[in-house]
């Protein structure tokens, strides 16, 4: 199939950019949109153009890498697939595609399609942990989690951090993912002993990052390649009313 | 108290606040639309029950200051939200689309990507109201000595009125139907078991609150009604100076003062039963 390619270009973080269109003949519908891209890529190296920069590495949807609005949808018009699980038998021959970057002013372009996302590593430094020591595997059963709480908790716990949630979202808001990562430990005994410091801590450095507010419109969990849910969010504002109420750290 | 204005400036605890003062400000349309539905029992019934409200002076001095308050604050943070939200996402998506699958109003006419203009409408129609009601400048020289039910009915049939009153109700159920839904899921209010009664709570209170209130302004077009014959205030007074508690809710029972007037041996025998 033949495409139009809208992509956007910017060279750094401090110049602006723009859309280029390229045509690509001869798209196989068995590609990966990302293999799709790295056709395009070789075509500019092999006319001396400069490729287009965008982030990948595991291109099987577990790492959270690849990160693009494609036709105005994070990770395209799939539901629950990144963008490198998503197959060009999607589109059709003559297809117009607009490529472009996430867009948060907390997720700065850095170049093409690639932003950067260690606003979220440093949510996750604010928090996302558990200081104890846990040793060697415990026995089965030593802990006991209830069946619920712990699949509850494991669906929390498959977000990939690839920023969809902050795409997706009309406010850019980091909700989704911080109630995630909140509702993994807080479902769980091993952490329960942080549980107030840790909400409280992550939603503090998820406003000075600049990530908006939650208009509640579900967008996030539409855009969401794991699937997280946004009954997150709201045990994260339970979370973070009780903390508030009670937690002995100012 | 560090700890109250961390949290109040927190996004989360603006949306807190923003979803406690929507709750009580819907409490506040309830009781005014409980209040308005008396218009449908009689002139009579309604104008007692606003010169019986207003006699309350105490308690609509507190309840002016606490909406006040609400809406302030509900206004100045809507504002502050959406100012900040749109400091999140300075450069805007060249193209832009939903991906919920199950949605059933197209994304560019959704509720929740006009709450700060349905709000300001809601607020313009809130001053509007004001006037004519309230603070009596809009039509001060038609409505001096009138009864509220007389006034009422005066204002909402000035057509300016009319389209204004109707257009905003309906915009402030349009604003509702995204608002109550949230304002649950803000609170942390989610739960499988209540989820689809959360879901339609919202729409269904939306529906309740746009309809109840444009039915009045065309109740007022529709009833054969001339406010203008009327007695004014002062006469009414006078009249309702002798009436006992008694008289006053007369008008709600007046079926206990209907007599059945036997038309046929059955009815006769039905009247002795």
């Amino acid at each position: 199939m033949k495409l139009t390619l809208h992509i956007w270009r910017q060279s750094n973080k401090e110049t602006k950019g723009e859309f280029k269109t390229y045509e690509l003949p001869d798209v196989s519908e068995h590609m990966s949109f990302l293999e799709m891209l790295d056709v395009l890529n070789e075509k500019l190296i092999s006319q001396n153009e400069e490729p287009v920069a965008f982030d990948h590495d595991c291109r099987e949807g577990i790492c959270g890498s690849c990160s693009m609005m494609i036709n105005g949808q994070a990770h395209g018009p799939d539901l629950k697939t990144t963008a490198c699980q998503l197959h060009m038998r999607k589109f059709k021959d003559g297809d117009d595609v607009w490529i472009e970057p996430w867009r948060a002013d907390a997720f700065p372009v850095l170049k093409d399609l690639v932003v950067d996302r260690s606003a979220f590593d440093r949510i996750m430094q604010a928090g996302a942990f558990v200081s104890v020591n846990t040793g060697n595997a415990p026995d089965a059963n030593s802990t006991i989690v209830p069946k619920m709480n712990a699949d509850l908790a494991f669906d929390a716990a498959t977000c990939i951090g690839c920023g969809a949630c902050v795409a997706a979202c009309k406010n850019a808001s980091a909700m989704l993912f911080v109630s995630a990562k909140v509702s993994q430990y807080a479902l769980l005994p091993q952490g329960d002993p942080e549980r107030k410091t840790r909400v409280l801590r992550m939603v503090a450095q998820m406003d000075k990052e600049g990530f908006g507010g939650c208009s509640n419109t579900n967008e996030c969990e539409a855009a969401c390649p794991a699937g997280i849910s946004v009954n997150n969010i709201a045990r994260l504002n339970r979370e973070y009313f009780k903390a508030t109420l009670t937690s002995r750290e100012s | 108290m560090a700890w109250v204005t961390d949290a109040i400036k927190s996004s989360i605890g603006k949306k807190f606040l923003m979803a406690c003062t929507g709750f009580l400000l819907c409490g506040f349309l309830v009781m005014h639309l409980i209040g308005n539905l008396l218009m449908y029992v009689g002139p009579d019934v309604y104008n007692n029950y606003a010169h019986t409200l207003h006699s309350q002076e105490m308690l609509i001095k507190v309840a002016e200051f606490g909406l006040l308050i609400l809406f302030a604050i509900h206004i100045w943070l809507g504002f502050e939200t959406n100012l900040e939200n749109r400091e999140s996402r300075k450069t805007r998506y060249a193209v832009k689309k939903s991906k919920i699958p199950e949605r059933k109003i197209p994304y560019f006419l959704s509720p929740e990507n006009y709450m700060l203009f349905t709000g300001v409408i809601v607020f313009i129609f809130l001053l509007i109201h004001l006037g004519d009601f309230t603070f009596n400048i809009t039509m001060p020289d038609k409505l001096k000595g009138r009864e509220p039910y007389d006034k009422a009915i005066i204002i909402m049939r000035t057509p300016l009125s009319t389209i204004s009153y109707i257009i905003g109700v309906l915009l402030l159920g349009w604003h509702l139907s995204h608002g109550v839904t949230s304002m649950f899921q803000t609170l942390g209010l989610k739960h499988p078991k209540y989820d689809p009664m959360i879901r339609a709570i919202g729409p269904v209170f939306a529906v309740i609150i746009a309809v109840g209130f444009a039915s009045f302004p065309i109740y007022a077009w529709l009833i054969p009604y001339d406010p203008y014959a009327a007695p004014g205030v002062e006469e009414h007074q006078e009249k309702s100076h002798s009436l006992t508690h008694s008289d006053l809710i007369a008008p709600l029972c007046s079926h206990e003062k209907t007599t059945f007037e036997p038309h046929s041996a059955w009815a006769t025998s039905l009247n002795r039963v």
